[in-house]
C-alpha cells in the first residue's frame, strides 16, 4: 500500500519527525495570542473609557488653548495669546499659583503630623483603636460639610476658636480669620490639614506595619538608640508610604476646588485663589473656556514635574514593582 | 455561543431602542419642551399643575423639568450651551441674562413682544427694560426684588435714633452710633453687586453711558471708598459685609447684633425665620437713600439653540398670564412685575402679613433707579475687576486711590479686550 516515492515518505516522514515541536509551537504562539487577547478583551472598556474621559479631553484641552472659543463662537486660532495674557496681564494668576504653592509646601507639615500620630497609635498606647478611628474620622467627610463647619468656627463675632481665644485671654480682640488677608489662606490651609491627616495617617500606619520587626531587634541588640532606629529604619522604610502621601498632597493641593469655594470663594480679593479655582471661575464664572484651558494646560504641567520630583525626592522607584 | 449571541441581540435591541423616542416623536407629532429653573425646586406641585394645564391647552406637549441649584445652574447651563442641546427655556437671575444675551445664548423676545402688545402690557416697563441688550428684549420677568434698608428698631432706639438714614453718612454716623461690644451698625449683601447703591447714591458710575470707559475713579468714587473702609475698620460695618454671601450676613442681622442691613426683600423671609426678636414692631422697613437700588430678579428666556422656540413662547406667555403668576406669587411670598398680580397680591397681603407688604412694596416702587447691571458681554469679569479691589480697600490692604485707579486700568484693558 506503501505507493509514496521513498523521497517523499522520507520527506514526510522527515516531516512527521519534526511535526509535534512545530505543531507545540504554533500551540503555544495560538495559546499566547489567545491570552493576549483576552488581556486587551478585559483591558479595553477600560482602556476606551480612559482614552473617552482623559486622553481626548486633555488633548483637545491644549488645543483649546491655544485658540479663542467659547460655546456660541467658532473657535479660531490664537497662538499664544492666552498664555500671554496669563504670564503678562493676569495678576489673579500669579496670586493663584502662589497659593496653590503654598497650599502644597503645607503637604510636608500635615504628613509629619500624620506621622507624629501613626507613630503614637502604632505604640502600646492604649485605646490606640480608637484613636485610630476618631482621627480619620475627618476624612470621609465631604468637603463641603467641612467647609461649612471649619466657617464657622472661624467666624469673627460667634465662632468657636475666637470664643476659646477670648476666653482664654490670648487675644482682646476677635481675629477676623476668613475676612483678613493674613490668617484667610493659613484658616483654609488648616482646615484642609484637619480633615487629610486622618487619611495620611492610616497609609503610613499601614506602612509602618509592614516594616519587618526583625530589624528593630537586630538594631536594638547593636545598641542603637531609639532615633537612630528611625532615621535608619522607620524613615527609609516609609518612603514608598511618604511618597504616596506626597502625591496626594500636591494633587490635594490643585484640587481643594470645595474647600476653598465654600469658605472664602477665592476671596477676600483672591487671598486663598488657587490654580483650580481661577480656572473655574474663567470658565464657568466669565465663560472663558479657552483661557481657562490654558490656565489647566499650566496646572497640569506644573503638577506633572511636582510629581516627578516627589519621586526623584523619594528615591526615583516609587511605585514600581519588583519581581521575585 | 447561544448566550454570546442572546449579549449580541441585547446589544442591538438596546442601542436600538435608544434611537426610538425619535422616531416615535416624528410619527406622533409629539414635541419635547425643556425648562430649566434655578433653585425652586420647593415650587413642584405648582409647576406640575401647570405643566399639566399647559399640556391640555397644548396637547402633544411633552415637558421637561430641570431645577438646579444657586451655584449650579449657570456652569450647567454653559455646558449644555456647549452640547449643543441647551433647554428651551431658561430661567436666569440677575445680570446673567444680559451676559449671556451678548454672548449669543439667547433668543431675541422682541418681535415677539411687538407683536403681542398684551403680553408687554403685563409687566411693570422697567423691570422688563432691564434686560435690553443693545435694544432687544432677551427675558420677560418671572419674579422680581431688588435691595432696600432693614433697620433694627431696640437698637435703634438704643442709639437715639429714630428715623431711616437720607444718605451714605446718615448710614455710616447711624452704623457708628449702633456699633460696639459685639454690635455692628451696617452690613450689605454683596454678591450680585448689591452694594453698589451705597457708591451710587454718591454720584458714582461705574461706566460711561455707552459703556467704553470706566467711571468709578473719580474724587467722589475715592471718597465714598475711603468713607466704607473707615467704616469697616472701626466696626460700624460688618466685615462679613465685604466677604460673606448670603447665609453670613443674614444670619448675623437675625442674630439681632446687627443696625441695619442692606438686602433684597427675599432676606426678609429669611431673617424672619432665624431671628426671635423680628415683628412688625421691631423691624424697619426703608428705600435705600436716594431711591437707588440693585434688582436681583429672575427672568425666563428661550435659549436661541431652542428645538421649538414658539412652543416655548407659547409657555412663557402662559406661565406669566395673571392666574399662574398670582399663584406663583401667594406660593413664593414675592412680586413678579406683572403689574396687576403684583397690585392685587399685595391688597392682599396687606390685610395678612402688613409687614411683608411693606418689604415688598419697596419691590415695585422708584423702579426708574436701578443699578448695578451693565449691558455688557462680559459684565462678570468687569465686576470681578472692581470688586477684587473694592475688597482690598474696604479690608485695609489697599488705600482708595492706589486701588481704584488700579481698577480703572484693568476695566480699560477688559473693555479693549472685547
Amino acid at each position: 500500500m506503501n505507493t509514496a516515492p521513498p523521497q517523499r515518505a522520507g520527506v514526510a516522514g522527515s516531516a512527521d519527525a519534526v511535526a509535534p515541536p512545530v505543531r507545540a509551537a504554533d500551540w503555544y504562539r495560538r495559546k499566547r495570542t489567545r491570552e493576549a487577547m483576552l488581556v486587551a478583551c478585559f483591558l479595553l472598556p477600560s482602556l476606551m473609557i480612559f482614552f473617552l474621559y482623559r486622553i481626548l479631553p486633555l488633548g483637545w484641552n491644549v488645543i483649546l488653548s491655544f485658540e479663542y472659543w467659547s460655546p456660541l463662537k467658532a473657535a479660531r486660532f490664537a497662538g499664544l495669546d492666552n498664555y500671554a495674557e496669563m504670564f503678562l496681564e493676569d495678576d489673579v494668576f500669579w496670586q493663584a499659583l502662589t497659593n496653590t504653592l503654598i497650599f502644597i509646601l503645607a503637604s510636608p507639615i500635615a504628613i509629619l503630623l500624620a506621622l507624629a500620630v501613626a507613630l503614637a497609635v502604632n505604640s502600646d498606647l492604649k485605646g490606640a483603636a480608637i484613636y485610630r478611628t476618631i482621627i480619620f474620622l475627618s476624612y470621609p467627610l465631604m468637603s463641603v460639610a467641612v467647609g461649612i463647619v471649619w466657617r464657622w468656627l472661624y467666624d469673627e463675632r460667634g465662632g468657636f476658636i475666637n470664643f476659646v481665644l477670648r476666653g482664654t485671654g490670648l487675644i482682646k480682640e476677635p481675629i477676623p480669620f476668613l475676612q483678613s488677608f493674613g490668617w484667610a489662606l493659613p484658616s483654609v490651609i488648616l482646615a484642609d490639614i484637619w480633615q487629610v491627616v486622618g487619611f495620611y495617617m492610616i497609609i503610613l500606619l499601614t506602612g509602618l506595619q509592614s516594616i519587618p520587626q526583625h530589624l528593630y531587634e537586630a538594631a536594638r541588640i547593636d545598641g542603637a538608640p531609639a532615633s537612630a532606629r528611625f532615621l535608619r529604619i522607620t524613615l527609609p522604610m516609609l518612603r514608598p508610604s511618604l511618597f504616596i502621601c506626597a502625591v496626594i498632597g500636591i494633587l490635594n493641593s490643585f484640587t481643594a476646588f470645595d474647600l476653598v469655594y465654600v469658605m472664602t470663594g477665592g476671596g477676600p480679593a483672591h487671598a486663598t485663589e488657587l490654580l483650580v479655582t481661577h480656572i473655574y471661575n474663567m470658565g464657568f464664572g466669565e465663560t472663558r473656556f479657552d483661557y481657562a484651558a490654558a490656565l489647566t494646560v499650566v496646572q497640569f504641567t506644573l503638577l506633572v514635574i511636582l510629581t516627578f520630583l516627589a519621586n526623584r525626592a523619594v528615591g526615583g522607584n516609587a511605585g514600581s514593582v519588583e519581581s521575585a | 455561543m447561544q448566550k454570546r449571541r442572546d449579549v449580541l441581540k441585547l446589544a442591538a435591541g438596546t442601542a436600538a431602542a435608544s434611537f426610538l423616542p425619535k422616531k416615535l416623536y416624528a410619527q406622533t407629532g409629539t414635541k419635547k419642551l425643556s425648562i430649566l429653573t434655578w433653585n425652586i425646586i420647593d415650587m413642584e406641585p405648582l409647576f406640575k399643575q401647570w405643566f399639566a394645564t399647559f399640556q391640555s391647552q397644548n396637547p402633544g406637549v411633552e415637558i421637561e423639568w430641570l431645577d438646579k441649584k444657586g451655584p449650579e445652574l449657570p456652569a450647567f447651563y454653559q455646558t449644555q450651551l456647549a452640547a449643543g442641546t441647551p433647554p428651551d427655556i431658561v430661567d436666569i437671575q440677575g445680570g446673567l441674562g444680559l451676559e449671556w444675551a451678548g454672548q449669543g445664548a439667547l433668543l431675541d423676545l422682541t418681535p415677539m413682544l411687538d407683536k403681542e402688545p398684551a403680553v408687554r402690557a403685563r409687566f411693570n416697563p422697567e423691570y422688563l427694560a432691564n434686560w435690553v441688550f443693545e435694544g432687544k428684549n432677551y427675558l420677560i420677568p418671572f419674579y422680581v426684588s431688588k435691595s432696600l434698608l432693614f433697620y433694627n428698631k431696640p437698637l435703634f432706639k438704643a442709639a437715639g435714633i429714630d428715623y431711616a438714614p437720607k444718605s451714605l453718612d446718615d448710614i455710616l454716623s447711624y452704623a457708628k452710633a449702633v456699633s460696639g461690644a459685639d454690635r455692628t451698625g451696617f452690613l450689605t449683601l454683596n454678591f450680585d453687586w448689591l452694594y453698589w447703591p451705597l457708591f451710587r447714591m454718591q454720584g458714582v458710575d461705574l461706566l460711561t453711558p455707552d459703556l467704553k470707559k470706566p467711571t468709578f475713579n473719580t474724587p467722589a468714587g475715592i471718597e465714598t471708598a475711603d468713607k466704607l473702609a473707615k467704616a469697616t475698620a472701626d466696626g460700624s460695618i460688618n466685615k462679613i459685609s465685604w466677604t460673606g454671601r448670603w447665609v453670613e450676613p443674614n444670619g448675623a442681622f437675625a442674630a439681632g447684633n446687627v443696625g441695619m442691613m442692606h438686602a433684597h426683600s427675599s432676606a426678609y423671609f429669611f431673617v424672619k425665620t432665624q431671628g426671635s426678636w423680628i415683628t412688625p414692631e421691631t423691624i424697619g422697613i426703608a428705600e435705600v437713600p436716594g431711591y437707588w437700588s440693585t434688582p436681583n430678579s429672575h427672568g425666563y428666556a428661550i435659549s436661541k439653540g431652542a428645538r421649538n422656540p414658539e412652543l416655548a413662547w407659547a409657555f412663557l406667555k402662559f406661565a406669566t398670564e395673571k392666574s399662574q403668576a398670582m399663584d406663583f406669587a401667594r406660593g413664593r411670598t414675592l412680586t413678579t412685575a406683572n403689574a396687576e398680580v403684583d397690585k392685587d397680591f399685595l391688597a392682599e397681603l396687606d390685610k395678612n402679613d402688613p409687614t411683608a407688604a411693606a418689604v415688598l412694596r419697596t419691590q415695585i416702587e422708584h423702579t426708574d433707579k436701578l443699578t448695578g447691571n451693565w449691558r455688557l458681554s462680559d459684565d462678570s469679569a468687569v465686576k470681578n475687576i472692581v470688586w477684587a479691589e473694592m475688597q482690598n480697600i474696604f479690608l485695609g490692604r489697599r488705600d482708595a486711590k492706589t486701588a481704584l485707579a488700579d481698577a480703572e486700568k484693568k476695566v480699560e484693558r477688559e473693555l479693549r479686550r472685547t
